[in-house]
């Protein structure tokens, strides 16, 4: 094993909770799927089958998407920290390991590795309660979410995702590993002050809301860029109680925009800012020994 | 043969507080150097420097290279335990050899599992479940295990207690010293490492007031006592600092002519500590 593997393990080792969060919370939807109340809408055509298995996956995907983003930051923010704090840093720097390796190596942990977990943890609970559900069911429903072809799309866009994830989010990484090798205590405040006082003086000052603006777009304007259709107009639900309708496109290969993401001014930018802040922090990780 | 360590005009400050005021001091191969200073003395600056954790003004070379820049290369030569402490609380004893032994090139694995099989300490067991002393074993075999030129052990002992720290020290002395290793320590406890030490250095507000080997100190510096009535005529010979004990007094000398002092009573060498407070007390006086 070269030393980027024992640097990523040892990551799994300090932070168990990397695979314990995903292994609990698909276990809890595991235990609902087998003794909740389920009620499900009586399927009347082929087409209403796969529209459903598709609501489920993409449930299902969303919520693990949603935990790991939060685990994902807090890992971050903690990750050049935690040595600082216990002081066990000058253990770790007395290993012939660069600081360089030693941040790339994190960085990769929380915008790659953790995501990666929860992708398969995702996919092994999708794959268990859809099989609780339709023994349980016992109706056309079983049939309905097993559609080999939606599974196949939903890793595709699980992976796409995750890459689309890693690069926009690489300057909010960038600034997160900062504080993490900055900051004698208060993290989080650290994390979230310096924007939140730009913000403020923008807004007193200048009565603009640029920072507003830019701040806003890089945290929930990943789907608009990285999707077809502004994120909005392929998906759709409409209708009220029982009379929903459900619109997607047929096929991931439709709505998901490469190249329009690739090409995108903002993952442009935002990706060199991140580039340059992560650089910082190494910097700060090389000079930065103790609290 | 160049020095392990030399430096020149080592400075380092911290805003306007300057821990190490153009110091200079070189430790030469297969010698165990004691650091010693009071606290603040700049000890721990100096150490940082050497091991390439912080940044310094001045020349500094350590190994051949230059430690800030090079920490990484340098680390594959020297190692450190910087105090009890420093082991990760969450990180288990099998993990720890897993790991170093992954890193590091000139790791022994049977070494570090055949010095640990001598203790009570499970492979299993976490250190924040281990003792102080239990911890300091286990860093002290991944270290010892690890073919290194250069041991630089900051406090070392610090929290220990007796039994603990003699154990630490015999390790050290039978199972890692020999010809190829330096090793540098730092301590305020003088008398806990003086009977290993070949050399010392002495550190005191950013300065080092004595560079030396044990035998040069020995030949260096005497110290008489001498009653009440002869020590107007005893300091002619310029004592360098003076302790009343018993209703005698203590002259230490550096340099001086033996043949005149022996008139005064009996020379002995001072030991180390006494050199130390001598030095550190005469200096400001």
């Amino acid at each position: 094993m070269n030393t980027n593997m024992w640097l990523i393990r040892r990551e799994f080792w300090e932070n168990r909770a990397i695979w314990m969060i995903p292994v609990v919370f698909g276990g809890l939807l595991i235990v609902a799927a087998l003794f909740g109340q389920i009620s499900i809408p009586t399927l009347t055509s082929p087409k209403v089958n796969r529209e459903f298995a598709q609501v489920f996956l993409v449930i299902i995907g969303f919520l693990f998407y949603t935990v790991m983003s939060v685990y994902a930051t807090w890992y971050l923010l903690d990750c050049l920290y935690a040595d600082r704090k216990d002081r066990s840093i000058l253990f770790w720097k007395s290993l012939p390991l660069s600081d360089a390796k030693t941040v790339l190596n994190k960085l990769a942990v929380g915008l790659v590795i953790i995501p990666l977990v929860y992708f398969v943890a995702a996919d092994v609970t999708a794959l268990l309660t859809a099989f609780i559900l339709s023994v349980r069911a016992r109706s056309s429903i079983g049939g309905a979410l097993w559609q080999a072809d939606l599974w196949w799309q939903i890793q595709v866009l699980w992976m796409y995702a995750i890459v689309t994830t890693a690069v926009w989010f690489l300057p909010v990484a960038g600034w997160l590993l900062v504080v993490s090798a900055w900051a004698k205590r208060a993290v989080m405040l650290w994390a979230v002050l310096p924007p939140l006082v730009l913000y403020l003086i923008e807004r007193v000052f200048f009565g603009t809301h640029v920072v507003a603006h830019l701040l806003a777009k890089r945290l929930l304007g990943l789907p608009a860029v990285a999707l077809k259709g502004s994120g909005g107009q392929s998906w759709s639900v409409s209708g009220t109680g029982d009379a929903s309708t459900l619109n997607y496109p047929t096929s991931v290969w439709d709505f998901i925009d490469v190249r329009g993401f690739f090409t995108n001014p903002h993952t442009l930018i935002g990706a060199a800012i991140g580039v340059v802040l992560i650089f910082a922090a190494i910097q700060l990780r090389i000079r930065r020994t103790e609290i | 043969m160049a020095p392990l360590i030399e430096a020149r005009d080592l400075t380092k400050r911290y805003g306007s507080h300057v821990a190490l005021d153009r110091a200079n001091l070189s430790v030469e191969a297969g010698r165990i150097v004691g650091l010693i200073g009071p606290n603040g003395a700049g000890k721990t600056s100096a150490l940082r420097a050497i091991l390439g954790l912080t940044h310094y003004e001045g020349h500094l070379t350590v190994l051949g290279r230059e430690p800030f820049r090079q920490r990484t290369e340098l680390m594959q030569d020297a190692c450190f335990i910087a105090d009890v402490a420093v082991l990760p609380s969450w990180l288990r004893v099998d993990q720890a050899i897993d790991f170093v032994a992954g890193v590091h090139p000139k790791f022994r694995r049977d070494r570090a599992v055949g010095f640990l099989a001598k203790t009570q300490i499970a492979g299993k067991r976490r250190m924040r479940e281990l003792s102080k002393g239990m911890k300091t074993q286990v860093h002290l075999a991944l270290t010892m295990a690890i073919d290194a030129k250069l041991l630089v052990l900051d406090e070392p002992t610090l929290g220990l207690d007796i039994l603990a720290r003699r154990a630490f020290y015999d390790a050290l002395v039978n199972d890692y010293m020999d010809e190829t290793r330096t090793i540098l320590i730092t301590t305020h406890q003088v008398e806990e490492v003086e009977n290993l030490l070949t050399d010392i250095i002495f550190i005191d507000k950013g300065h080092i007031v004595l560079d030396s080997s044990l035998e040069d100190a020995a030949t260096r510096f005497v110290a008489v006592a001498v009653g009440s009535d002869r020590l107007e005529a005893a300091r002619t010979h310029k004592p360098f600092y003076e302790r009343h004990i018993l209703g005698k007094t203590v002259l230490y000398f550096d340099n001086a002519d033996r043949d005149l002092l022996s008139g005064f009573g009996e020379l002995h060498t001072p030991s180390v500590s006494d050199l130390f407070v001598a030095k550190l007390s005469g200096g400001a006086a």
